[in-house]
């Protein structure tokens, strides 16, 4: 599980997060929400350890989260899925998923193109040739490949069409309840999100300003008053 | 006779640093040009220690592609923490400021070079043997990059540059990869410095300044930068092209400008005309539009 202590991040004299204190269970779904420049992506990189500048204690599992050191703290279970730049376009799908694969074994690629029949199809396509959607559906699937407890996902509906999004949140709920893996989602598409967590976040200035039941937001008559 | 063999020994050391030149800015993607101060390092080292040391040449030229390997980290740490064209400045700085050290110490020799380097070889049949020995070394040079880059690391490599934040959010240590590119490409540019200085038997700071940066990534870029056999294609058309236009006849104020003019011209065209370069593919095959693809992926990415 994940506990986040007062943590703070910066950028420079630009205070990002501003001393959020939270924990997730693992096996959860929660969406995190807000507007531009909200600290919400930033927040999520915390989680892994991307942003340098930052004071507060994260602990995964028992295990500190060291700023700066992504590749280590995602062997501690996490996946991390950028918001853009998340597969490698240079190379076939397959080689993403063996470059994503190399500390596991192989039989998860088979686990993958179950998850994913598209991507079985697409194995010898160039990464960079594929739609932003299957792009999407490579990177949550390149994710799985460090067999992650949690995943963290920045945006992964972002700039799709709404059919995709919804292919894309449909694959996720797929993924919990059949792996058991947790997501933490940042999302701009709330409405959407909503219909796939069980908690939402909404961060305003870097603070929390609201932490429940997704239905409990989604009931909300001042929903967009929150954004 | 003469003549010919030294522009091959000049074609194979520069075959030795285009190649390693390729595998750190080619295949990495790492924006350094200060490649030709690990070239001065192999040089200088190598020689110091054979005249100050009495050291065997043989050892003493291993010794500079050591040193030179070594003092990658000067490169490789900064590449840690800076990127693209911070690199680059990063890289312009330390290039500068070891050579602004090496013209001003008297035991390198200063601004006036370092002579009487002692030869690796002599007697009568001297360059012929030493253009064998550096063939087998460019052809080792070639063969090892291509193999690196080969498999499974030559995919991890291809993956951190790309995109370095995903590949570290896979679990993988791109700091890990850079050193080791650096370690290698430089020590490779080192033992091209070090035959230099033992074949020659002189050398001058003036040598390894920006001029060679532009020259070798000229070789890089006509060739086909990320392609195995670009640079060697790349090293052995701009070394004949200069030697060639002196046959031409041309006064000495024509002739000297003239090679800038011809590397800057080929550098221009190849950007529009044939990124790939001679040797590159089609994409992802290589040259500069695979060295750049990631960089048009994203913005088009970003346009979505």
């Amino acid at each position: 599980m994940f506990e986040v202590q007062n943590l703070t991040a910066r950028y420079g004299p630009l205070i990002a997060v501003n001393d959020v204190s939270l924990s997730f269970e693992t096996g959860v779904r929660i969406g995190i929400f807000g507007h531009n420049g909200s600290g919400k992506s930033t927040f999520l990189k915390c989680l892994v350890g991307g942003v340098r500048d930052v004071s507060g204690d994260v602990d995964f599992g028992g295990s500190p989260i060291v700023p700066d050191q992504v590749h280590r703290n995602v062997m501690l279970g996490i996946g991390f899925v950028p918001q853009v730049q998340n597969v490698f376009p240079n190379l076939t799908v397959e080689q993403n998923l063996h470059i994503a694969g190399s500390k596991s074994d192989s039989s998860f690629l088979e686990e993958a193109f179950a998850l994913f029949p598209l991507l079985r199809e697409r194995q010898d396509q160039l990464a960079g040739d594929m739609s932003g959607g299957e792009q999407q559906m490579l990177a949550v699937a390149l994710a799985l490949m460090t067999r992650p407890q949690i995943l963290l996902l920045d945006e992964p509906t972002a700039g799709l069409a709404p059919a995709i999004v919804k292919s894309v949140l449909g694959s996720l709920s797929r993924i919990n309840s059949e792996l058991g893996t947790g997501l933490i989602l940042v999302e701009q598409n709330v409405l959407a999100a909503l219909d796939v967590v069980e908690r939402a976040i909404v961060l305003k200035g870097g603070r929390i300003v609201f932490d429940g039941d997704s239905e409990e937001l989604r009931a909300k008559e001042d929903l967009w008053a929150w954004f | 006779m003469e003549y010919i063999l030294t522009v091959m020994v000049l074609i194979g050391i520069n075959v030795i640093l285009a190649t390693s030149f390729n595998l750190i800015l080619g295949y990495g993607g790492l924006m350094s040009v200060a490649h030709p101060i690990f070239y001065a390092i192999g040089a200088y080292c190598s020689g110091l220690l054979a005249i100050h040391l009495q050291i065997p040449v043989p050892l003493s030229i291993l010794m500079g592609a050591g040193i030179a390997m070594v003092l990658s980290f000067g490169v490789s740490l900064p590449s840690l923490r800076v990127s693209g064209d911070y690199l680059v400045i990063a890289s312009i700085g330390f290039q500068l400021g070891i050579l602004h050290v090496i013209n001003n110490l008297e035991f390198t020799g200063a601004a006036g070079g370092l002579t009487n380097i002692p030869v690796l070889n002599e007697g009568p049949s001297r360059s012929l043997v030493f253009v064998l020995l550096i063939a087998v070394v460019a052809a080792c040079a070639v063969l090892l990059v291509g193999w690196i880059v080969e498999g499974d690391y030559g995919r991890a490599i291809t993956a951190m540059r790309n995109d370095e934040e995903a590949f570290s959010a896979l679990g993988r240590n791109a700091m890990n990869i850079k050193i080791v590119l650096f370690a290698i490409g430089s020590g490779m540019a080192g033992l091209a410095g070090a035959l230099y200085a033992h074949y020659f038997a002189y050398v001058t700071p003036e040598q390894f300044g920006i001029f060679t940066s532009a020259a070798l990534l000229t070789m890089v870029v006509v060739g086909g930068a990320a392609t195995t056999w670009g640079p060697l294609v790349g090293a052995v058309l701009l070394t004949t092209l200069p030697q060639a236009i002196t046959f031409l006849g041309l006064p000495v104020s024509i002739m000297a400008p003239l090679q800038g003019v011809i590397y800057t011209t080929l550098v221009i065209f190849f950007l529009f005309a044939r990124p790939q370069g001679l040797m590159g593919g089609t994409r992802g095959g290589g040259g500069l539009e695979a060295w750049s693809a990631s960089a048009a992926f994203r913005a088009r990415r970003d346009a979505e």
